[in-house]
C-alpha cells in the first residue's frame, strides 16, 4: 500500500507523546527565534537554549533509565503495569512507538544517541557565549540553527524508513552549512561552508540516487521491508548492489572517511571553534548511529558486502588521517584529520558484522564525544585570547601559562591516543577485540599500527605544552565556566576509562535489540 | 506507444554523470553549484522512472523531498557565493583557496 492510501484510509492520530524530546527543542528554537528580534541579552538566549536542551535531555534520559529497568530486571509485566510510570512507558515506549505512519521509530537505540547527542550540545552551548563575547560578534543565529540541526540528527537516528532518514540528513546538513559560513566578514569561513556545501550536496546527490535504486529494486522505502525483499531476491543483481554501494559511497562522505574526506579539514578549520565541536561530534555521532542502523537492518543479509567495503573505508581513513596530521602546524586542523582518523577506527567496527561489533561502535562513537568535545572546546576558549591562532607553536610552554588547561589538553590529546586510564583505550580495544573475534586480522594490525603512529602528533602537543618555555608570557583567559566545563569533560574522560562497564552494558543492550529487531 | 522506463532510468544516469563531472572540473564556482543541481533533477527522473515502472505513488512524494532540499540547497549556495564574492571579488576556484595544508 503506498503512503497517500495510508494517510486518506485513517490510521488515527500518531502518537505525539513519543515525540516530546523533539517537540521541546523546537518550541525552544522558535522561543530563541523570536526572542531574538526583542532582545540582545546574550545570557538571556543563551539560558532558554541550554534548559530548554536539559528539559529534553531530562525526558530523553528517565524514559530511557524506565526502559532499561524494564528490559534488564525481571519485573513481571503486571506488577509493572500497577505504577503509573512503567505503564506510561510500556504504553507509549515498548507497544507504541512506531509513530508518524511507520515514519519514526523511538526504540532504546534512537534514545540512547539522542541523550549523547543533547549532552554534547549542551557543552558547545556553553563554550559558544563566551567565544562569541570575546570574538564581539553575536547572532542568535547560533542557537536556533544549531537546536534544528539537533533536530534533524534526532530524525535521522530514529529513522526506520528512507525518507525520514533523508530528511534528517538534509535538515542537519543544511544547517550546518549556514553554521560554518556564519562568521561575518571572515572569507575563510565562506570558503570552508561552500568547500562542505558542494561536496555535501554531492554526497546529498549520491545518497539520493542510491534510494532510487532501492526503491526501483524493491518498491519500497522501509528498512525492514527492504531486508525482506532481499531475501526473496531469487540473486543479487546489479541495480541492488549499485544502489547499496552508492549508499555506502554517501554516508561514507557525511562521516568524511577517506577517500571522500576533503571538505573536512577545511570546514573545520573555517568555521568558528565552538560550531567545529558541535560539526566534529554531535554530526558526526548520529552519523554513525544511522550507518549502524542502516546496514543491520536494511541489509542484514549482505554483511560480506558492506563489511568488506566498511573495512576499506576504514583502512583508508586511520592511514590516510593519521600521516596528513603528522604534518598538520595548525592544531585545529590536526585534530580534523584526527577525526578522520577517529571515522576509520570506529567503522573499522563494522568490518566484524557481530553484536560484538555493532556494541563497539557505539560505545566508541559515545565515548568520542567526551574527548572530541573536549578538545576541540579547549580550543575555541584558548582561541578567545588575542594573538592565539591554534599553532603548535602557540602551545608552546602553555604548562606554565595555564596549568589547568595544558592538564585537561593533557588528558584529551591521552584519550585520543588511547593510552589505558583514558577511555579512548576502551574504545579502541572493543573495536579491536571485535575485530580479533570476527578473524579480520589485516584491519586490526593496521588499526594498532595507526594508532601509534598517531602518538606522533598528538603527544607534539603535550610535548609543546610541558617541554618548553613560553615565547611570550601574557595572561591566558579561560573563565571559571569554560575550566569547569572541561573539567566534567576530562573527568568524564578518566571516570570512564577506569570504569565503563555501565556505558558498555548500555551499547551491548542497543547492539543486541537492534541484531534482534526487538526495536520495532 | 509509451517510451519503456529504462530510457528514463539511462538518461538520469547520463545527467548524474554530467554533473559529477561538472563538479570536478567547473572552474566557476556559480557553475559548480548548478551541477549539484543538476545531479539532484538527475535523480528526480530517476524516481519518476521507477514510478512507473511500479506504479506506485511513493517516488513521486520523494521527488517532493527532493525539489525542497534542492531550493535550499541553491539558495544558501547562491547567498555563500555573493558572500564570497563581496569579500574577494572573484569566482574561479582555484584562486580561493585559502584553506589548505
Amino acid at each position: 500500500m503506498s503512503v497517500i492510501e495510508q494517510l486518506v484510509s485513517g490510521l488515527g492520530m500518531p502518537n505525539f507523546v513519543i515525540l516530546i524530546p523533539e517537540i521541546i527543542i523546537l518550541l525552544t528554537a522558535f522561543t530563541v527565534f523570536i526572542l531574538e528580534l526583542f532582545t540582545k541579552n546574550r545570557k538571556v538566549i543563551s539560558s532558554i537554549s541550554i534548559l530548554g536542551l536539559v528539559a529534553s535531555g531530562g525526558f530523553i534520559l528517565v524514559i530511557m533509565l524506565g526502559i532499561l529497568k524494564l528490559i534488564l530486571t525481571p519485573i513481571t509485566l503486571k506488577e509493572a503495569s500497577s505504577n503509573p510510570f512503567y505503564s506510561f512507558i510500556i504504553n507509549n515506549f515498548l507497544e507504541n512507538f512506531v509513530t508518524l505512519y511507520g515514519l519514526y521509530v523511538v526504540d532504546l537505540f534512537s534514545l540512547v544517541f539522542k541523550l549523547f547527542l543533547v549532552v554534547g550540545t549542551i557543552f558547545v552551548f556553553i563554550h559558544l557565549r563566551p567565544y562569541l563575547e570575546a570574538k564581539q560578534t553575536y547572532y542568535a543565529e547560533f542557537y536556533y540553527l544549531i537546536l534544528f540541526s539537533l533536530v534533524g540528527m534526532f530524525i535521522m537516528v530514529s529513522s526506520p524508513n528512507l525518507i525520514s532518514f533523508y530528511i534528517g540528513l538534509e535538515l542537519m546538513s543544511v544547517s550546518l552549512y549556514v553554521l560554518i559560513g556564519l562568521y561575518r566578514k571572515d572569507y575563510k569561513s565562506k570558503e570552508g561552508a561552500y568547500k562542505y556545501l558542494i561536496i555535501g550536496g554531492t554526497g546529498t546527490a549520491i545518497v539520493s540516487y542510491a534510494i532510487a535504486l532501492l526503491y526501483g529494486r524493491t518498491g519500497t522505502f522501509d528498512f525492514k521491508e527492504i531486508a525482506q525483499s532481499i531475501i526473496t531476491l531469487e540473486s543479487v543483481d546489479v541495480g541492488l548492489i549499485g544502489g547499496l554501494v552508492l549508499l555506502l559511497v554517501g554516508l561514507a562522505l557525511k562521516a568524511s572517511a577517506v577517500p571522500f574526506h576533503h571538505w573536512a579539514p577545511d570546514a573545520y578549520q573555517g568555521a568558528t571553534t565552538p560550531i567545529t565541536a558541535f560539526l566534529a561530534v554531535p554530526a558526526k555521532i548520529a552519523t554513525y548511529a544511522i550507518i549502524l542502523r542502516i546496514v543491520v537492518e536494511a541489509f542484514p543479509s549482505l554483511t560480506e558486502t558492506w563489511g568488506f567495503a566498511w573495512a576499506l573505508f576504514a583502512a583508508a581513513s586511520m592511514i590516510l588521517g593519521n600521516l596528513v596530521a603528522l604534518r598538520q602546524r595548525n592544531v585545529k586542523r590536526m585534530l580534523a584529520y584526527s577525526s578522520i582518523a577517529h571515522t576509520g577506527y570506529i567503522v573499522a567496527a563494522l568490518a566484524a558484522p557481530t553484536g560484538m561489533g555493532f556494541a563497539a561502535l557505539a560505545f566508541y562513537s559515545i565515548v568520542y564525544l567526551f574527548m572530541g568535545a573536549g578538545a576541540f572546546l579547549l580550543l575555541a576558549s584558548l582561541e578567545k585570547n588575542k594573538g592565539w591562532n591554534n599553532t603548535l607553536d602557540d602551545f608552546k610552554g602553555l604548562a606554565k601559562r595555564e596549568p589547568i588547561i595544558a592538564l585537561l589538553m593533557l588528558i584529551f590529546m591521552f584519550s585520543l591516543l588511547g593510552i589505558p586510564p583514558t577511555v579512548g583505550f576502551i574504545g579502541k580495544l572493543g573495536v579491536f577485540l571485535a575485530l580479533i573475534g570476527y578473524e579480520v586480522w589485516w584491519l586490526a594490525v593496521v588499526l594498532v599500527i595507526t594508532s601509534i603512529v598517531s602518538a606522533g602528533y598528538y603527544l607534539k602537543v603535550v610535548a609543546n605544552m610541558y617541554m618548553y618555555e613560553p615565547s611570550n608570557n601574557s595572561k591566558i583567559n579561560v573563565s571559571l565556566v569554560e575550566k569547569l566545563s572541561l573539567g566534567v569533560l576530562a573527568i568524564l574522560v578518566l571516570i570512564l576509562g577506569i570504569y565503563p562497564t555501565q556505558i558498555w552494558t548500555l551499547t551491548t543492550t542497543i547492539s543486541s535489540l537492534l541484531m534482534a529487531g526487538v526495536g520495532r | 506507444m509509451s517510451i519503456p522506463y529504462e530510457y528514463y532510468v539511462a538518461l538520469s544516469g547520463l545527467l548524474m554523470v554530467l554533473g559529477l563531472v561538472g563538479v570536478t572540473v567547473r572552474k566557476n564556482i556559480i557553475a559548480v553549484l548548478l551541477s549539484t543541481e543538476l545531479m539532484l533533477n538527475a535523480v528526480n527522473i530517476a524516481f519518476v522512472a521507477f514510478d512507473m515502472k511500479l506504479h506506485d505513488v511513493a517516488g513521486q512524494v520523494f521527488v517532493f523531498f527532493i525539489l525542497t532540499i534542492a531550493a535550499a540547497e541553491a539558495a544558501i549556495g547562491l547567498g555563500l557565493v555573493m558572500a564570497i564574492y563581496r569579500l574577494r571579488k572573484d569566482v574561479d576556484v582555484e584562486k580561493l583557496t585559502e584553506l589548505k595544508l
